[in-house]
């Protein structure tokens, strides 16, 4: 409980103040399972139509992920991802797309 | 004359789709299941049977668990959040048959069935389910956190108590013989979610006489039943969560 209401309580502050620490992407990555099916690095996936994620475009790749978690993409492998993209919020998948357009 | 880009299209449409077919994983085969008559439950046939009639390795076990971890997490625990499963310490019987039966198209998981096929053959999912079987179920997990708990743990349990222990044990513990899963140290959203799709028919792998005893409960019910079970303890199999090996 007090466990709950401390973790409640920096939501709150965290969506009320105005600069807050992004993310950390390297850890969202791997927190997240985005390595599971990915690669560790983003350019080894697990199968050969998933797609290498490092060095793509952050906007592009910001959006996917956007699209895939509304529903608004459901083509090709999207099913797969579909089943992990609650665990991310706008806000992480900005600070994941930055992180991976920076890998080579 | 007029009907050469036609073919020229046709050709690059077969080109096209051809490529597609070489570089795509194979689809997630979709096999009957409790939607359909003349489902029989855990049908002893097929590589479960096969694996299920062979020892286990838990050295290659551990080896083949790696790509699981990076979901289910090194220890088996899984995610609180239960997005994943807690997995430690569960019944090789009831690994196989849910590995089986997502690599059979049985139980539908387009996450995980990637990962179940990379398993390499029968002797693999026995391998594995060894490896998970032999893990400690780890005392911290997810578990119901609203302010009623108390009262929600106690509803549950005269409900588990009623139709639910027969079963599934007085501390969670299942049966290996009978494929009933170790319940004790899951996560609450997740067996909240699992026992809502046996309810509704969307886990089609699902027991028809488990369907027909959670058939009539609400929803407020299946919320009371999680907060319980995920507040079982199993005496002797449960750890505190220790660093990662290696």
């Amino acid at each position: 409980m007090k466990y709950l209401t401390t973790a409640m309580l920096a939501s709150l502050m965290c969506s009320a103040a105005v600069a807050v620490a992004a993310p950390d992407g390297a850890q969202l990555y791997t927190e997240k399972t985005c390595n599971a099916c990915h690669g560790p690095k983003g350019d080894k996936p697990l199968l050969p139509n998933y797609p290498k994620i490092a060095g793509q475009s952050a906007a592009y790749t910001e959006q996917q992920m956007k699209d895939i978690k509304s529903g608004a993409r459901s083509n090709g492998q999207t099913a797969a991802m579909k089943g992990v993209m609650h665990l991310v919020n706008d806000e992480e998948i900005k600070a994941l797309s930055l992180y991976l357009e920076k890998l080579k | 004359m007029n009907r050469n880009p036609n073919m020229k299209l046709s050709l690059l449409l077969v080109g096209l789709l051809g490529t597609g077919v070489a570089f795509a994983g194979p689809p997630a085969p979709k096999a009957q299941g409790i939607e359909s008559e003349g489902y029989t439950w855990n049908a002893q046939e097929g590589e479960k049977l096969e694996a299920l009639g062979y020892t286990g390795d838990i050295v290659n076990g551990e080896e083949a668990y790696e790509i699981c971890g990076a979901c289910h997490l090194p220890s088996g625990a899984g995610r609180p959040d239960g997005t994943f499963p807690q997995l430690a310490g569960q019944h090789t019987t009831v690994l196989i048959k849910q590995m089986a039966d997502i690599r059979a198209g049985l139980r539908d998981n387009p996450t995980m069935y990637p990962f179940a096929i990379s398993l390499i053959d029968p002797q693999e999912l026995a391998d594995v389910a060894t490896y998970i079987e032999s893990l400690c179920i780890p005392v911290e997990h997810g578990k119901y956190e609203g302010a009623d708990a108390a009262l929600q743990i106690n509803r549950g349990k005269q409900l588990y108590e009623k139709q639910c222990l027969e079963c599934h044990g007085k501390n969670g513990e299942g049966n290996k013989e009978k494929f009933y899963p170790v319940i004790a140290g899951q996560h609450y959203k997740y067996l909240l979610r699992q026992m809502t799709e046996i309810r509704d028919g969307k886990r089609r792998n699902a027991n028809p006489d488990m369907v027909k005893v959670i058939k009539p409960y609400t929803n407020e019910d299946l919320v009371a039943i999680s907060a319980y079970q995920s507040s079982l303890t199993m005496p002797g199999s449960m750890c505190k969560p220790k660093a990662a090996k290696k």
